[in-house]
């Protein structure tokens, strides 16, 4: 209970810091936002009439406090390019990005768990290396590179087997499920081999620590095969940390999502938050890191309550373990 | 570690990176910015050993430069990385309870920030640079060892000698340096050989999506980047950027591995005898 309130004070705490550190990093620009906005070729009168509407020659303290409370209002502010609103625009984006990150840790989830399995269960030692192996070569893979290399070999048009689109997404969006799906199968597929392959590691090495603990002696001893002992015992015991694991992934994962959609021109949160910073839409920029940050410190809060829920050690302990004094 | 082949094989990796980054701040076999119009796109031949890119510039010459951005970045990011997890686990072991449970749940609750969020805010007032991928791995990577290296921390802490050395009236510091470091220093060592690791990575997905190295400053991230416009006619240029990442970094992998292996007196038998 103490650690739960200490913790939700915490992610309110971190989200508040992260607030000022966006807004922060956007108001040190050399020059102010209003000159950068309106770009090279604009009239001083442009540039003030752009401060003017955007309130930027209000006092520092006074614009953040706007920003801050527009937020908690759930405001979001508009894009300047395309006049939508940021929090539609978001929408529209997510819709993209959130199916092709989660069709990807399904995808490393499955490589992932059973390669790591194996690689600890295996009767052959030399099938029990060549997955370690594999794990390790598949992980040190620069995302780009994974991706070119699926594009070389499966793209239509120009693959060695010429399967599927490795270009853009429909324009009529998840109305046509199959075509959409379609061009998500590259660049989940990247993405679920990269992070597969940490997850294998992970597992292994989880699995393996465990493997020699007096939890699978004693249910070896009761009549278990060391494999029956691994799978009803060990990964319920492996549970919390893959969890934990889990949920770090996802964070890193987001690296790769957004050069995966920058390389197969997917129209989704990363390549549009780059769009968006190379043409200076600050204001959006500002609302969009904001909204991404807040999202991974939701699921660090997740993944964290959630560990502590899977494993019931760590409820009588306070945070230190050193007990309650 | 010489004495497995991942030891050898990720030692020998790595020297020859060493070798070739220092050797590229005074040799290369073209001059960088010899560019020729005329020679684009060519195929390895005795010239150019791995051929040209779109502006005819020698491939090799450019990934040999790029090593010593590439290692400089990575030690940069690893220094970082050291500095910052080390002063989250000094606080960690602190022995004031507000300090130390502030930093344990602060490193929870940052620990969710992907390190290409922290770099995109950054590069936003900085610009493409270095420094921007230097700042956000070395941040990230930083709260990831000081969260890996927590309890083996907190139980040195707990331990009969440091309460000994408490008694006898041993400082903070010293208990800190004396006792607790060399504990913790086999998951150091081999968390921050990964993160060596994972900062050649972020290298070159920052740079593609241009908030790392800044254009026209050489590295593997860039050579990657600039490839890949036209991999479906020349896939070959875009072929050993890419390699050598791959290699480099499971090198570092595997490096991180033997070091564990080494130091840490369970798994080395050699060490469990001595003890």
């Amino acid at each position: 209970m103490r650690y739960l309130v200490r913790r939700i004070v915490l992610f309110i705490l971190a989200l508040w810091a992260i607030s000022i550190l966006i807004f922060a990093s956007l108001r040190i620009l050399p020059g102010d936002i209003a000159t950068v906005m309106a770009g090279i070729n604009s009239s001083p009168e442009q540039v003030a009439g752009l401060r003017l509407r955007l309130g930027l020659n209000r006092p520092l303290p006074a614009q953040y406090g706007s920003w801050l409370k527009d937020l908690v209002h759930g405001d979001f502010g508009f894009s300047m390019l395309t006049g939508r609103s940021i929090s539609e625009q978001v929408a529209a984006r997510a819709s993209v990005t959130f199916p092709l990150v989660g069709l990807g840790i399904v995808l490393a989830l499955v490589i992932g768990l059973t390669m790591g399995c194996l690689a600890v269960m295996a009767r052959s030692t030399r099938l029990r290396s060549f997955c370690h192996m594999l794990a390790l070569v598949a992980g040190s893979i620069p995302v780009l590179w994974g991706g070119l290399l699926l594009i070389l070999l499966f793209s239509r048009g120009t693959g060695l087997i010429q399967i599927f689109p490795s270009q853009g997404f429909p324009d009529t969006g998840w109305r046509r499920p199959a075509e959409a799906l379609q061009t998500m199968a590259l660049p989940a597929a990247t993405l679920g081999l990269v992070v597969g392959a940490s997850i294998t590691r992970y597992t292994r090495s989880a699995l393996n620590d465990i493997a020699g603990s007096g939890w699978i002696d004693m249910a070896r001893s009761c009549g278990m095969t060391r494999n029956q002992a691994l799978m009803r015992v060990g990964l319920r015991l492996t549970l919390p940390q893959l969890v934990s694991v889990v949920g770090l992934t996802f964070a890193e994962m987001i690296t790769g999502a957004m050069v995966v959609e920058n390389l197969f021109a997917l129209p989704g949160l990363g390549s549009g938050l780059i769009t968006d910073i190379g043409n200076r839409d600050l204001i959006a920029v500002q609302s969009e890191l904001f909204m991404l940050a807040a999202f991974f410190l939701v699921i660090g809060l997740i993944v964290d309550l959630l560990h502590r829920l899977l494993d019931p050690r760590l409820k009588e302990s306070t945070v230190t373990g050193r007990g309650r004094s | 570690m010489w004495s497995t082949v991942e030891g050898r094989f990720a030692l020998s990796i790595l020297l020859v990176w060493v070798f070739m980054a220092v050797l590229s701040l005074v040799w290369t076999p073209q001059p960088l910015w010899a560019t020729d119009g005329q020679q684009v796109w060519q195929k390895p031949s005795h010239n150019h050993w791995l051929g040209t890119d779109g502006t005819g510039a020698d491939v090799f010459s450019w990934l040999m430069a790029g090593s010593a951005t590439n290692l400089l970045i990575c030690l940069l990011t690893v220094a970082c990385a050291a500095a910052l997890g080390i002063l989250l686990i000094a606080a960690t072991v602190s022995r004031s309870a507000l300090v130390a449970n502030t930093s344990i749940v602060l490193v929870d609750a940052l620990i969710s920030i992907p390190t290409v969020l922290i770099a995109l805010i950054l590069a936003v007032p900085l610009g493409a640079s270095v420094v921007v991928i230097v700042l956000a791995c070395g941040l990230g990577y930083g709260l990831n060892l000081a969260r890996v290296a927590r309890p083996q921390a907190l139980l040195a802490a707990r331990s009969d000698y440091v309460i000994a050395a408490q008694v006898s009236g041993a400082s903070a510091g010293r208990i800190l340096v004396s006792h607790i470091l060399p504990n913790i220093m086999p998951v150091v060592a081999v968390q921050l050989s990964l993160s060596a690791g994972s900062s050649v990575l972020a290298e070159s997905g920052l740079t593609y999506l241009g908030v790392g190295v800044s254009s026209g400053v050489p590295s593997w991230g860039h050579s990657l980047a600039t490839s890949v416009k036209l991999i479906n006619v020349y896939p070959l240029t875009a072929l050993w950027p890419g390699l050598l990442v791959t290699l480099v970094v499971l090198s570092l992998n595997l490096f991180g591995d033997s070091i564990g292996d080494a130091i840490d007196p369970q798994s080395n038998s050699a060490l469990r005898e001595a003890a």
